[in-house]
């Protein structure tokens, strides 16, 4: 049987052959296409399966860090973080098992912690939640806890359990560093009977001045200032606050 | 590690009330925004161009070809911005190859064919065939052959293959139209369907989507003819423009009385979800629905249009009120895609907390990319402007010489 095609109008006929290429087309490469064992199992590649297994493995697993880093795995074996696996913190280490020349990163950064312990409403509760806002935010984590056997609550809160009004103003402020003792002579007992042993406080510019003074011996990063001239006629404290200096 | 570390710490922060912690971060980002913006933009500037050849809006024809070609342009765009969302460009044909059936995004692609192949193309190519031919007689090298191919080498000028021309286009757009109906009702119908999320799940969605569409291809194709023609040294055709503002105005208020019906709904309905959403649209959406969305895209363009019309209004001034009222809504309609797909993630399943969105400048989902996503269809539809020009059959009446203005 004969196709009336000469009846078609020209551009249908044009059309016809392109469009029917263009559909055959596709049809013809599918089949070259898909791959032979699709469909075997389910809607993919059977031997997707074997190419999922054969990819390289990056994880290593806790067990195998034991053979190496006793210190750590044991610490952390009798801490709260025992079922916090390494390489949740240090990422995947398979690589550095093979060769200890690639080491794992450690996170020393304060905001590798947050990421559990920031507070979220939706957390279990009791579980160990800070604001990391508010909680001691000028130091690095690592710098008070353990990572690998941290303590929390129990952990001594020391002056600032007292005095935590000048201790979280401190945190915030330039001698965020410097421990309080060191400004404060503290009789251990004071922290038991707090009014009658009560610590020392300083008394003369000199003691600012052994950090501060343009001749002193101290770090070169601290401002200076000429002790001799600089305000004489009173104490640095009248002006400066000691737990949050300021100096515009 | 240090990227998820750094991206969702930060994020941490941001949240308020009760949420999961897998609901911190979205996963639906910038770029999904610029997707359903511009297939809207194809669907409205198709619909545009079916005016003229369904329902003989003679006064529209000046932009009949320029709709069809800003339709084109936004479309071989479209897509991009998905492909780059999901990644794995090189594997997204094999959704062709091995077409998942239930799967509505998978379906969506051939709809997506569908409707460039068989709808775009041929629409163009029987509007141009004439030209085609015409073209490839005037050229010389190179150019002849390329428009001796893109005519498919046809040769057929005569009255009544003309004619046949018209009567394929007609037909062509007839089919046209609920395919593009189809094309982004489809979109819309992706976020209604989502069941768990009750920003989206509703049945409205398809339809307001369309109907936003429309008005944002009405406007993009005013903005296109309105910059396009004093480059030309012509002049714009006045009443076109009207009827183009008129269009605008009418699908707008379709628009917005389905928003309104769609928001009227939902409080009347007053689910459990109610109470985080009015909280979502009284804070993290405020700028964005209610300011730029509602009143800078549809209230301030629908009383300027409407002013325009009700009163005498000089030449010169209705034409700039049109342009900036085009404009706005463009931003609005913008703006609404962005509080659909960023602001139905921002709340939790949970009903009781929120999270924010935290934009990226560099990378394959930032800011960046998400412009030059947006950049790319007029620098397509630049190309095409030069290769097809549009208005070389426009009616005479409409093109006064250069030397008059
Ligand atoms: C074959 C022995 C071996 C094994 C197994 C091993 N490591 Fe190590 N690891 C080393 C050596 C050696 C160093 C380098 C010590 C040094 O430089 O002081 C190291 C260093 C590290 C560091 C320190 C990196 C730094 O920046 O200081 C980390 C963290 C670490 N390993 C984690 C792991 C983890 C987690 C595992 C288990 C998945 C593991 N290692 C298993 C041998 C090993
Ligand atoms: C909660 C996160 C966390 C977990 C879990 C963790 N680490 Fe660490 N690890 C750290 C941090 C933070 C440091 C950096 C400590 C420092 O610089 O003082 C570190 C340091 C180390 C070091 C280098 C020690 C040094 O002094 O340079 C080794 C080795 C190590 N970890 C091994 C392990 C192994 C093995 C495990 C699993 C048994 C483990 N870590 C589990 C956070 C973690
Ligand atoms: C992968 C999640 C994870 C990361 C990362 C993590 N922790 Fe923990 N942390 C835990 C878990 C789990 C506990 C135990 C909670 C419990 O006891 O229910 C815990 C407990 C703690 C406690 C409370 C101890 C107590 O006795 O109350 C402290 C302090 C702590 N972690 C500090 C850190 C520090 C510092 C880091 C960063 C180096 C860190 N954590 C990183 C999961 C994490
Ligand atoms: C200056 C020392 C210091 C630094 C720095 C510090 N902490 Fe603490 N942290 C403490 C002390 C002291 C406590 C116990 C008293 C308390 O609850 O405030 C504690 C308690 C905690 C707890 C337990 C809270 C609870 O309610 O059980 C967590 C978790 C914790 N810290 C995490 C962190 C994380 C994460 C960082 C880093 C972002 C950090 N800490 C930095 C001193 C510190
Ligand atoms: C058990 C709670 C407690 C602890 C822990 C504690 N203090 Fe005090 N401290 C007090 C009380 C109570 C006073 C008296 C306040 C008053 O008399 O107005 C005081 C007073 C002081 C004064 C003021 C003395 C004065 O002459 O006005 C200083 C300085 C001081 N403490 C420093 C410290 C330092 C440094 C530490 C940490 C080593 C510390 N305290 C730990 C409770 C405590
Ligand atoms: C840089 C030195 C310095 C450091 C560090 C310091 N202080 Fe002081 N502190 C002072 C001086 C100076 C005064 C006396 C201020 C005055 O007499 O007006 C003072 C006064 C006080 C007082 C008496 C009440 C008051 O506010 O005047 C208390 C309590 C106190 N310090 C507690 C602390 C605690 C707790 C810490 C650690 C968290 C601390 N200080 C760290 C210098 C320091
Ligand atoms: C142990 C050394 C030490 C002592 C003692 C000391 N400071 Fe400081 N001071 C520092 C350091 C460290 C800084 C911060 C330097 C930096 O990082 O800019 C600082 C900064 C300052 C600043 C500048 C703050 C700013 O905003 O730039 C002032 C003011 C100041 N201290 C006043 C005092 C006063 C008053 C005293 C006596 C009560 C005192 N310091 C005692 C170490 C010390
Ligand atoms: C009468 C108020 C007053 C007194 C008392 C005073 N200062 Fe200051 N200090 C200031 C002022 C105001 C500034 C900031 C302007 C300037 O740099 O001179 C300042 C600045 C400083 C700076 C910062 C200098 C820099 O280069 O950033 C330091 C450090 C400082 N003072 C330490 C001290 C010390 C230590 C004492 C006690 C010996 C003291 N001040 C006494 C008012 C005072």
């Amino acid at each position: 049987m004969k196709l009336p095609w000469r009846n078609f109008p020209e551009q249908i006929r044009r059309l016809i052959v392109v469009w029917s290429f263009l559909i055959i087309l596709p049809f013809f490469i599918r089949s070259l296409l898909i791959p032979a064992d699709f469909g075997k199992y389910g809607h993919f590649r059977a031997s997707a399966v074997e190419e999922a297994i054969a990819k390289e493995m990056k994880y290593a697993g806790h067990a195998i860090c034991y053979d190496c880093h006793d210190e750590e795995v044991e610490s952390k074996m009798v801490g709260v973080h025992k079922n916090v696996n390494c390489e949740v913190c240090h990422g995947p280490a398979a690589a550095h098992v093979e060769d200890d020349e690639i080491k794992p990163r450690a996170p020393r950064e304060r905001d590798s912690c947050p990421l559990c312990h920031e507070y979220l409403s939706s957390r279990p509760t009791g579980f160990p939640q800070i604001i990391s806002d508010s909680h001691e935010p000028m130091k690095a984590c690592i710098s008070c806890h353990d990572p690998h056997n941290p303590r929390g609550k129990e952990m001594a809160k020391e002056c600032g359990g007292c005095h935590a009004e000048i201790a979280s103003t401190k945190s915030l402020s330039k001698h965020v560093n410097i421990p309080c003792e060191k400004c404060h002579e503290t009789p251990e007992l004071h922290k038991l009977q707090p009014r009658l042993h009560l610590p020392g406080k300083p008394s003369k510019r000199e003691f600012c001045g052994g950090c501060h003074d343009v001749e002193a011996d101290s770090d070169i990063a601290i401002p200076r200032v000429e002790l001799a001239t600089h305000e004489e006629a009173y104490v640095c404290w009248q002006c400066h606050y000691p737990h949050l200096p300021e100096a515009e | 590690m240090e990227e998820i570390i750094q991206h969702l710490t930060p994020l941490l922060k941001e949240i308020s009330g009760y949420i999961y912690p897998n609901e911190i971060e979205l996963h639906w980002s910038l770029l999904v925004v610029i997707y359903p913006y511009l297939t809207g933009l194809v669907a409205g500037a198709f619909i545009l161009a079916s005016l003229v050849k369904v329902f003989n809006v003679e006064a529209l024809r000046p932009v009949y070809r320029i709709a069809l070609l800003t339709a084109l342009a936004f479309m071989l765009v479209a897509p991009l911005s998905l492909l780059a969302h999901l990644g794995h460009p090189d594997r997204s044909f094999e959704i062709f190859l091995t077409p998942n059936v239930t799967s509505a995004m998978a379906m969506f692609g051939f709809v997506y064919l569908w409707y460039l192949m068989a709808v775009l193309f041929l629409e163009i190519w029987f509007d141009y065939r004439r030209d085609f031919i015409k073209w490839g007689q005037e050229g010389k090298g190179l150019k002849k052959w390329f428009y001796k191919f893109l005519s498919l080498f046809s040769k057929d000028v005569s009255p009544k293959a003309l004619a046949f021309d018209d009567k394929a286009e007609r037909v062509i757009t007839i089919l046209g139209i609920p395919s593009a109906f189809l094309l982004h009702g489809y979109v819309g119908f992706i976020f209604g369907s989502v069941k768990a999320n009750p920003f989206w799940s509703s049945v409205l969605m398809p339809i307001v989507f369309l109907f936003s569409a429309i008005v944002s291809g009405i406007a993009l194709v005013l903005l296109i003819y309105m910059i396009i023609t004093p480059f030309r040294y012509k002049q714009i055709d006045e009443k076109c423009l009207d009827t183009l503002a008129s269009f605008l105005f009418y699908a707008m208020i379709i628009d917005f009385s389905l928003e309104i019906l769609d928001f009227i709904h939902r409080i009347y309905e007053s689910e459990e979800s109610i109470h985080i959403l009015s909280q979502l649209v009284a804070g993290k959406l405020f700028f964005s629905l209610i300011i730029v969305q509602l009143i800078i895209g549809m209230i301030i363009p629908l009383a300027t249009i409407a002013a325009v019309k009700a009163f005498n209004t000089p030449a010169e001034l209705k034409r700039l009120l049109y342009f900036l009222s085009a404009l706005l809504v463009q931003v609005g309609i913008f703006f609404t895609r962005w509080n659909v797909v960023i602001g139905g993630q921002l709340f939790s399943k949970s009903f009781r907390g929120l999270t924010a969105y935290k934009m990226t400048f560099l990378g394959i989902e930032g800011l960046l990319m998400s412009i030059g996503m947006l950049v790319l269809p007029f620098l397509i539809l630049y190309v095409l402007f030069k290769l097809l020009p549009p208005w070389k059959d426009a009616p005479p009446a409409a093109e006064i010489p250069a030397e008059a203005t």
